[in-house]
C-alpha cells in the first residue's frame, strides 16, 4: 500500500469524521444538557442550509450567510423550545415524539416551498493533490473548523456565566433553582444554542453537502447513533464516538458503498453500546 | 384474587360488537371502499403492535414498522413463489410474515434488552435500524425464485387474496376481502387481549412502572421485554403479509420515515394501552383522509400528521379512549368524594399485623438458608465503598448493620441484592456461589429485598400488588391467590385490598413492601433502614415482626436508628469506612469508646 493512498484515506476519514462531528455536536449539546433528544435536528440543519442559501444567492458573503444562518436557526430554535419542548418537560419520550412531528413538517413543508431539488451554491471547487490522488480542500478545511468548534464550545461551557449555569442545573436541578437559576430560560438558551449549531453545520456544509428537503435524513441516522454511542459526557464523548464511527463509515464507503457505510455504522454502535450500555464516556471521570 | 385469566364478558362484547360490525360494514359498503377500509383495519394492527410495545410495556419503539415491512418483504416473496402450489396465498404469507417480523424484532430487542439500554436508547435504536433499512431497500435488487425485488422500483405481482385452495380458487371481492382481514385483526387483538389480561400482562404492566421493583420480585424483566417486543414484532410482520397482499405490490416507502409516524399517531388518538384504541385511530385516521380526499400516505399529509403527532403529544397524550377513561374515572371521584363525608368510619382501623398468619405463611422446611459475603471488594473509581467485608448471616437472631454515613452499608446491602456487582470477593447463598448472578436470580434463590424507599407498583391495587410478589414465587395462579388473601390478612389490609397502591399513606406503602417482599418466602430478607418515617405503634409492631421473622429466615437490618435496633435484641456489626469495624451486642457497643468515636467524627481510635 501505498504512502500517497493512505494519506488520502487517513485525511478523508478525518474529514468524514469532521463532517459527522459539525453536523452532530448540536444535537449533543442539546441531550448532554437537556436530557432531550431532538429528531428534527436532521431539518434544523436543513433549515440553516436554506438560510444559507437564500443569503448568498441573494449576495450576502458566504461567511456572513453562514453566521446569518446559525443566528436564525438559533432564533427559531428558542420558539420552538417556547412553543413545544417547554410542554413536555420530564416527558423524554413524548418530546422525542413531538419533536419527530416537527421534523416531518419542517421536511414537508421545504418540499412545498422549494420543490424537491435545488441548485448548490455556486463555489468555486479546488482540490489538493497528494501524489496520485486528489482530496476536496474544502474538506479539508472543515477539518479545521471542527476543531475551532469544539474548541469554542468547551470555552463557552467552561469559562462562561451560560455554560456553568447550564451544567449546573443538568448536573442538580433542585439545588440550581434554590440558588436562584431559572431553568427555563437556560433550557431555552440551550436548545437555541443546539439549533444554532444545526443551522451553522447546514451552512458550513452547504458547498460540499447541496440544500434538500430531503437533506436533514442523510445525517440523522449517523448523528443519533453517535449521540447514543457517546453517553453522557457531551463534548469529549461526542469526538471520541464521532471520530470512531464516523472513520469507520468512511472507510467501508470508500471501499464499498455509502449504504454499506450506513450499515456498518449501525452495527458499530451496537457493537459499541453492547460493550458500553450507557455510552463510551459513562464512566468517564471527564465531565465535559 | 385479581382477576387475571378469567373469562370476562366485557371482552365478548367487544369481541361480538368488532365482529358484528365487520360484517355489517363489509356488506354495507360499495366494493371500493371496503378496499380502502381493508387498509385501515391493516393499520389498526400495526398500531397493535406499537401499542402492546409502548402502550403497555413502556418502549417506545419507532421500528414498528421495519418488522411490518420485513415481514411484509419476506412473506410476499413467499407467496410470489408457492401460491401456485396450493392456490392459497395466506397460508404462505401471514405464517412467514409473522415468523420474520418476530425474528427481527428478536433481534433488534435483544441487542437492546439485554445490552440493557436505556429507554431513550432503545428508541433510537429502533428508529435508526427502521432508516438504516430504508437506505438499504432502496439500492437492494436481488431475485428470489418468480419474485424480483427491485429496490426503490419495488416488487410487484403480490398475490392478493385467496382463501380457497386449488387452481381456480377465486380470488376475494374486496367486501370478503375485508371481511377476511377484519376476522384476522379480530383474532389477533382478541389475543393480545387474553395474553394482557393474563399473569403475563400483569407483570409486563408491573415492570412498566418499575423496571427495579419487577427484577426485585424475581422476574426477568429483560426476557418478559423481549417476549412481548418478539409478540408485537410478530403482529407487524402479520399486518406487513396483508398489506402486501392488498397492494399486490411493496416497495421501500414501508420503511419510510413517513409510515413509521402514522403508527404513534394511530396509537395515540386511540389511547395508549387499550389495545382496541390502535384500531379506532387508524379508522378514524383513515377515516378522515379518505373523506378529505386524498392517501393517507404522501401529499400533504404529511404536514397534517407531523402537526398533529406534536398536538396530539401535548394535549391529548391518552387519546380517546383514555380521554373517556379519564372522564368516568372523574365522576366516579366526585361521586366518592360527595358520599365521603358521611362515612369516615369505614376507613381502614390502624395496622395491626397477625403475627399467628406470618408464623402460617414462613413454615419453611430444610436446611438453614446461609448468605455469606467473602472477602467482598467494591470500588468506583477512586472511592472503595466495600473494603474486604467477609460476613455470614444465617437464622436465629436479627443481624443489624449499622455505622455512620457513608460507612458503605448500603454499598455492601447492593453488593449483595446484586445491583452492584462486587470487583473482588465472593458472595455465596446457600452454598451457591452468586457473586455475577443477576439480581432476579438471587431473589427466585431466596433472598428478598425491601429498600429504604416503598417500592410499590401505583397504578395497581394492593390486592395486585401482593399477587404479582405471590406468583413469582409459586407460578401457580390458586397457590398466589391464597398467599395474596393470607397477606392481606396479615397485614390487616383487607379492607383496602382494591384501593390503589398511590392512594395509601406513606407507612402504608411501606408496609405493602413488606409484605410483597415476604409473600416472596424468602430466606434471607435483608431490609434498608425499614423503620424510617414509620410511627411509633408501626415501629412497635415492625420490631416484633422482624425478630419472628428472624426465627426461620437470616434476617439483615441497615438501620441508623439506635432504639430501633435496641428493640431487636439483635447481633449488630459496625461498618467503618467500608470495613467491619466492630461486633457485638448493641448495649456493650454503647459502652465501646471506639464506636462512639466514629460516630461523634472523634479521632482518638480511628
Amino acid at each position: 500500500m501505498e504512502l500517497d493512498y493512505l494519506a488520502t484515506v487517513l485525511l478523508s476519514s478525518l474529514s468524514s469524521a469532521s463532517v459527522l462531528l459539525i453536523a452532530t455536536v448540536g444535537l449533543a449539546i442539546v441531550f448532554g444538557l437537556m436530557g432531550v433528544i431532538n429528531l428534527a435536528h436532521g431539518e434544523f440543519i436543513m433549515f440553516g442550509a436554506y438560510v444559507a442559501l437564500f443569503a448568498t444567492r441573494s449576495g450576502v458573503p458566504f461567511p456572513l450567510a453562514v453566521v446569518l444562518a446559525s443566528v436564525v436557526t438559533a432564533l427559531f430554535g428558542a420558539i420552538v423550545e417556547r412553543a413545544i419542548i417547554r410542554h413536555l418537560y420530564g416527558r423524554i419520550l413524548d418530546t422525542l415524539l413531538a419533536t419527530w412531528g416537527l421534523s416531518l413538517v419542517l421536511y414537508q413543508s421545504a418540499v412545498l416551498i422549494f420543490g424537491t431539488v435545488t441548485p448548490g451554491v455556486g463555489m468555486p471547487q479546488s482540490n489538493i493533490e497528494i501524489g496520485n490522488y486528489t482530496l476536496s480542500t474544502y474538506l479539508l478545511f472543515l477539518i479545521l473548523v471542527a476543531v475551532v468548534l469544539i474548541g469554542l464550545l468547551y470555552w463557552l461551557l467552561t469559562r462562561t456565566g451560560y455554560g456553568i449555569v447550564a451544567r449546573a442545573a443538568i448536573q442538580d436541578p433542585e439545588t440550581a433553582a434554590t440558588m436562584g437559576i431559572e431553568s427555563g430560560r437556560i433550557n431555552t438558551a440551550t436548545f437555541a444554542l443546539g439549533s444554532g449549531l444545526a443551522g451553522f453545520a447546514g451552512a458550513i456544509l452547504l458547498p460540499a453537502f447541496p440544500a434538500t428537503p430531503s437533506m436533514g435524513f442523510a445525517f440523522v441516522i449517523k448523528a443519533f447513533l453517535a449521540v447514543v454511542a457517546a453517553g453522557p459526557v457531551t463534548l469529549s464523548g461526542t469526538v471520541a464516538a464521532g471520530g470512531v464511527l464516523g472513520s469507520i463509515a468512511s472507510m467501508t464507503a470508500s471501499f464499498y458503498t455509502t449504504v454499506m457505510g450506513d450499515v456498518v455504522f449501525f452495527i458499530a454502535t451496537i457493537t459499541i453500546l453492547r460493550i458500553f450500555p450507557l455510552g463510551i464516556s459513562a464512566r468517564w471521570r471527564l465531565k465535559l | 384474587m385479581p382477576r387475571v385469566a378469567r373469562f370476562e364478558p366485557f371482552s365478548l362484547i367487544w369481541l361480538c360488537g368488532l365482529v358484528g360490525l365487520a360484517i355489517v360494514a363489509s356488506l354495507a359498503f360499495d366494493p371500493y371502499l371496503a378496499y380502502v377500509a381493508t387498509s385501515w383495519v391493516i393499520f389498526g394492527l400495526l398500531g397493535l403492535s406499537l401499542d402492546l410495545v409502548w402502550g403497555r410495556g413502556g418502549i417506545l419503539s419507532l421500528g414498528q414498522t421495519a418488522f411490518y415491512g420485513v415481514g411484509g418483504y419476506l412473506g410476499s416473496i413467499t407467496a410470489i413463489n408457492c401460491a401456485s402450489l396450493t392456490g392459497n396465498t395466506l397460508i404462505w404469507s401471514l405464517p412467514v410474515g409473522m415468523a420474520t417480523g418476530a425474528a427481527t424484532a428478536i433481534l433488534i430487542g435483544g441487542l437492546t434488552f439485554y445490552g440493557r439500554l436505556g429507554p431513550l436508547q432503545t428508541t433510537i435504536i429502533t428508529y435508526t435500524f427502521t432508516l438504516v433499512l430504508w437506505t438499504v431497500a432502496v439500492s437492494f435488487t436481488t431475485t428470489i425464485g418468480d419474485a424480483v425485488v427491485g429496490g426503490d422500483n419495488g416488487m410487484s405481482n403480490i398475490p392478493g387474496y385467496v382463501l380457497g385452495f386449488g387452481h381456480d380458487a377465486p380470488l376475494l371481492e374486496p367486501g370478503a376481502m375485508f371481511l377476511t382481514v377484519a376476522v384476522i385483526a379480530t383474532i389477533a387483538w382478541y389475543a393480545s387481549h387474553v395474553l394482557m389480561r393474563s399473569p403475563f400482562g400483569l407483570v409486563i404492566d408491573c415492570i412498566r412502572m418499575d423496571p427495579v421493583k419487577a427484577e426485585l420480585l424475581g422476574y426477568d424483566v429483560r426476557l418478559y421485554q423481549l417476549l412481548l417486543f418478539t409478540i408485537a414484532g410478530a403482529v407487524a410482520g402479520l399486518a406487513g403479509a396483508l398489506f402486501g397482499a392488498w397492494a399486490n405490490y411493496l416497495n421501500p416507502s414501508v420503511f419510510s420515515v413517513q409510515e413509521a409516524l402514522l403508527v404513534p399517531i394511530y396509537v395515540l388518538v386511540g389511547g395508549r394501552g387499550s389495545l382496541v384504541g390502535a384500531f379506532l385511530g387508524a379508522l378514524m385516521v383513515g377515516g378522515l383522509s379518505f373523506w378529505l380526499g386524498g392517501g393517507v400516505i404522501g401529499g400533504q399529509t404529511t404536514l397534517v400528521m407531523g402537526a398533529c403527532l406534536i398536538l396530539l403529544v401535548i394535549f391529548l397524550r391518552n387519546g380517546l379512549t383514555g380521554g373517556l377513561r379519564d372522564l368516568a374515572e372523574m365522576t366516579r371521584h366526585l361521586a366518592m368524594r360527595r358520599g365521603e363525608g358521611e362515612d369516615d368510619d369505614s376507613r381502614e382501623p390502624s395496622l395491626n399485623v397477625d403475627f399467628e398468619r406470618l408464623d402460617l405463611l414462613r413454615a419453611t422446611e430444610g436446611e438453614p438458608v446461609i448468605l455469606e459475603t467473602e472477602d467482598t471488594f467494591k470500588r468506583f473509581g477512586g472511592v472503595i465503598p466495600v473494603r474486604h467485608v467477609s460476613q455470614s448471616f444465617s437464622p436465629g437472631r436479627v443481624r443489624c448493620l449499622i455505622g455512620p454515613n457513608g460507612a458503605g452499608k448500603s454499598s455492601y446491602l447492593k453488593a449483595c441484592t446484586g445491583v452492584y456487582k462486587p470487583d473482588g470477593g465472593s458472595i455465596t447463598l446457600a452454598g451457591q456461589d452468586i457473586t455475577k448472578t443477576d439480581p432476579f436470580r438471587r431473589v427466585r434463590m431466596g433472598l428478598g429485598i425491601k429498600n429504604q424507599r416503598a417500592q410499590v407498583f401505583a397504578g395497581l391495587d394492593v390486592r395486585r400488588n401482593l399477587w404479582v410478589a405471590a406468583y413469582s414465587r409459586s407460578r401457580d395462579a390458586r397457590t398466589a391467590d391464597w398467599i395474596t388473601a393470607e397477606m392481606l390478612h396479615m397485614l390487616g389490609m383487607r379492607n383496602s385490598a382494591s384501593r390503589p397502591a398511590s392512594e395509601l399513606s406513606h407507612g402504608e406503602q411501606q408496609w405493602l413492601d413488606l409484605g410483597m417482599v415476604l409473600a416472596l418466602g424468602p430466606d434471607v430478607i435483608l431490609l434498608d433502614e425499614p423503620a424510617a418515617g414509620m410511627t411509633n405503634e408501626e415501629r412497635r409492631q415492625l420490631s416484633h415482626m422482624v425478630r419472628a421473622l428472624a426465627r426461620t429466615a437470616s434476617v439483615v437490618v441497615v438501620e441508623h436508628d439506635m432504639d430501633f435496633v435496641r428493640t431487636l435484641d439483635a447481633d449488630v456489626t459496625v461498618l467503618h469506612q467500608g470495613e467491619v469495624f466492630a461486633r457485638g451486642d448493641i448495649e456493650a457497643l454503647r459502652q465501646d469508646d471506639r464506636v462512639l468515636d466514629i460516630y461523634l467524627g472523634r479521632h482518638q481510635h480511628v
